[in-house]
């Protein structure tokens, strides 16, 4: 890896400690959830006194007692469920339209194909929740008559929506990577008797895994994080309107929540620290320069 | 094995024109090259018969099937990259099986050809290494394996050595035009090496900007180039020119220099008429000598030993000229020389066409 080694030493700690002073407050805040969940009191506001350790919390997490007394019951193996679905289902989604689309937009010609790059930009820079009266709109308009499509449709639903959320950026990132590979590698596949689709199954798509990968893992981040289009057109509940719902009800007990909210963290937080290994990786050789 | 004839081939690029109405014929079993600068067109004009361009207008034909209209892969020909373009994801056993897995060809089948043409480029030990293994010589012969196992009519290369360092350049050279010969596979071979062209080629199609300016032996266009640009284009240091006055029988070049007008051009330039000339000669084709004398003088600009000869650069005029001379002989900056040409080396061109004066009739 190459830099240019111009920086005077003597600033180099001054840099480090500048940075940690500026990561500090976030690192305070969710040291102190992920504590708090390992506590019998919460000790959001410093009260360190109150810091009683005990596992109570995640357990009661996962059997789905709510409350320290009474029966409040919650099936949190289905919340975090449903969580999964819509990630699953935002990232499968964005990723199959994006790796299609990405291809098209950079090794088709067509007429319009200008318009279509420069308004993806656009419509990244477009914010969901201005556009939730007219989503809201179609879902009531279109909505199915029969009980038990009423569920199913409202997941068909958030995840489409999710998903058209996230889809211009991925199809953005996808024709970047797409455009990197020499044309020589299609015609290659071409000469040798490929379909277009071959070629682009077998040849274009091993080639970028790294940035379908980048897709995938960004969009299921993105259904999983989401709360507004969840909250606004998912009838069952996720984690997040899970967490919302329960935050000052009378009867939650809060490292509970914090447990909840801890559990909700981990996907994204092992995602960056895994994937970064092949996220990095590149492919090299079989082609000079 | 098929012969590739190409008829007023144009393709344009938007408003670019790449191939500017190509003609040209390419026999059975032929080592054709197509010679000529950067931008010429050379590689539009190989990808338009492989079948990756389709012409604007004009035919391709195969024998005597037209092909204009077939897809690559209908075509059966194999092309060689410069850059190789090797899979990276697959070893080298499945980049050379690719053409044929495409096939739906049986397993076995698959197997005994891939291990057949691994064994005559001599890669058969490197089949399960993936190409960012292997050294630029060892990938090159990959891509050339992947080009041939599907026996293919035609073989097309596009500039395959220039991305090899010199040394195995002059290896793979020799190695190419003796696979060729063997396999008797009609062969298209674009570079802008002009020492690569004569070294492989049976015959060259010279191209500039689209259009084919010559097509011959490599005798034919080094000892008889019909253009200036083909004359200049080939041999290395290039051919010399220097613009001359026809007069009195005479070419004046400089107040100093008028040489009478070779034998085999004197009808020709009655004929024709033509009053302003190039001289064109080649730096083996001229003796230097000391001295003012009778033959086109000059001034000693630089000299560059080469070991057993020296090249020897002479200004004329405001032209420059260079001239082998024999490694014993001591210049000084300055010195004031004449060169004489032999003179039935000497090719004279018309100065407004650029045309070799026996073209310039037909």
């Amino acid at each position: 890896m190459k830099d240019v080694e111009t920086r005077p030493k003597k600033y180099e700690g001054a840099l480090i400690l500048a940075i940690f002073l500026a990561t500090l407050p976030l690192i305070i805040g969710f040291s102190l959830l992920i504590l708090s969940s390992f506590s019998r009191d919460m000790i959001t506001n410093f009260d360190f006194k109150s810091f009683h350790p005990t596992i109570e919390n995640w357990i009661n997490v996962f059997k789905g007692k709510l409350a320290i007394t009474g029966g409040v019951k919650v099936n949190m193996g289905k919340i975090i469920l449903n969580t999964l679905i819509v990630a699953l289902g935002v990232s499968g989604l964005v990723t199959l339209i994006s790796v299609m689309s990405g291809y098209a937009l950079s090794r088709m010609d067509f007429k319009g194909r200008k318009w279509m790059i420069v308004s993806l930009m656009l419509l990244h820079a477009f914010p969901g929740v201005a556009l939730i009266v007219g989503v809201y709109l179609l879902y009531r308009l279109s909505f199915p008559e029969g009980q038990n499509f009423v569920r199913l449709y409202s997941f068909i639903y958030v995840i489409f929506a999710r998903a058209a959320l996230e889809v211009p950026m991925s199809v953005w990132l996808m024709k970047g990577f797409f455009d990197t590979i020499p044309w020589e590698f299609e015609w290659s596949g071409i000469i040798d008797g490929a379909s277009r689709i071959t070629v682009w199954r077998k040849i274009m798509l091993p080639l970028i895994k790294p940035g379908i990968l980048a897709v995938a893992l960004f969009s299921f981040l993105a259904g999983w994080q989401d709360i507004i289009y969840v909250r606004t057109f998912l009838i069952d509940q996720t984690l997040a309107t899970f967490i919302e719902a329960n935050i000052e009800a009378e009867y939650t007990h809060m490292p509970l929540i914090a447990a909840a909210g801890t559990l909700y963290l981990l996907p994204t937080i092992i995602f960056f620290l895994t994937a970064q290994q092949i996220l990095l990786r590149g492919y090299s050789g079989g082609i000079k320069g | 094995m098929v012969s590739v004839r190409l008829e007023n081939i144009v393709k344009k690029f938007g408003n670019f024109t790449a191939l500017d109405n190509v003609n040209l014929e390419i026999k059975d079993r032929e080592f054709m090259a197509l010679l000529g600068p950067s931008g010429s067109g050379k590689s539009t004009l190989l990808y338009t018969i492989a079948g990756i361009y389709k012409p604007t207008s004009g035919k391709v034909y195969f024998d005597d099937r037209d092909v204009t209209e077939l897809p690559p892969k209908d075509r059966n020909v194999g092309l060689v990259f410069q850059n190789w373009a090797l899979y990276p994801h697959m070893t080298v056993y499945k980049n050379i099986a690719f053409p044929l897995e495409l096939r739906k060809a049986p397993r076995e089948e698959i197997d005994k050809k891939v291990r057949e043409v691994a064994k005559m480029l001599h890669i058969d030990r490197l089949l399960e290494r993936y190409p960012w293994q292997l050294s630029g010589g060892q990938q090159q012969r990959v891509a050339i394996a992947r080009a041939l196992v599907k026996e293919p009519d035609v073989l097309l290369l596009d500039e395959p050595l220039s991305n090899l360092d010199a040394l195995l350049r002059l290896e793979v050279r020799a190695e190419l035009k003796r696979l060729q010969k063997e396999l008797g596979i009609t062969a298209v071979y674009v570079t802008h090496d002009q020492a690569e062209a004569l070294a492989m080629a049976d015959r060259i199609a010279v191209i500039k900007e689209g259009k084919i300016l010559q097509v011959g032996t490599p005798d034919e266009v080094y000892y008889k180039p019909k253009y200036k640009f083909v004359g200049g284009f080939l041999g290395n240091p290039p051919m010399n020119f220097l613009e001359a006055k026809v007069e009195d029988g005479k070419l004046v070049i400089t107040e100093e220099s008028a040489i009478p007008i070779p034998r085999q051009y004197r009808e020709i330039v009655e004929k024709t008429g033509v009053k302003e000339v190039y001289l064109g000669f080649r730096p083996h084709d001229a003796e230097v000598e000391k001295g003012i004398s009778q033959g086109i003088v000059g001034e000693v600009y630089s000299f560059e030993p080469l070991g057993r000869e020296q090249i020897v650069t002479i200004s004329v005029n405001d032209s420059i000229v260079k001239v082998f001379a024999p490694e014993g002989e001591h210049f000084n900056f300055g010195e004031k020389v004449t060169i004489k040409v032999k003179e039935d080396l000497l090719v004279l061109f018309d100065k407004k066409t650029e045309k070799a004066l026996e073209f310039l009739a037909g």
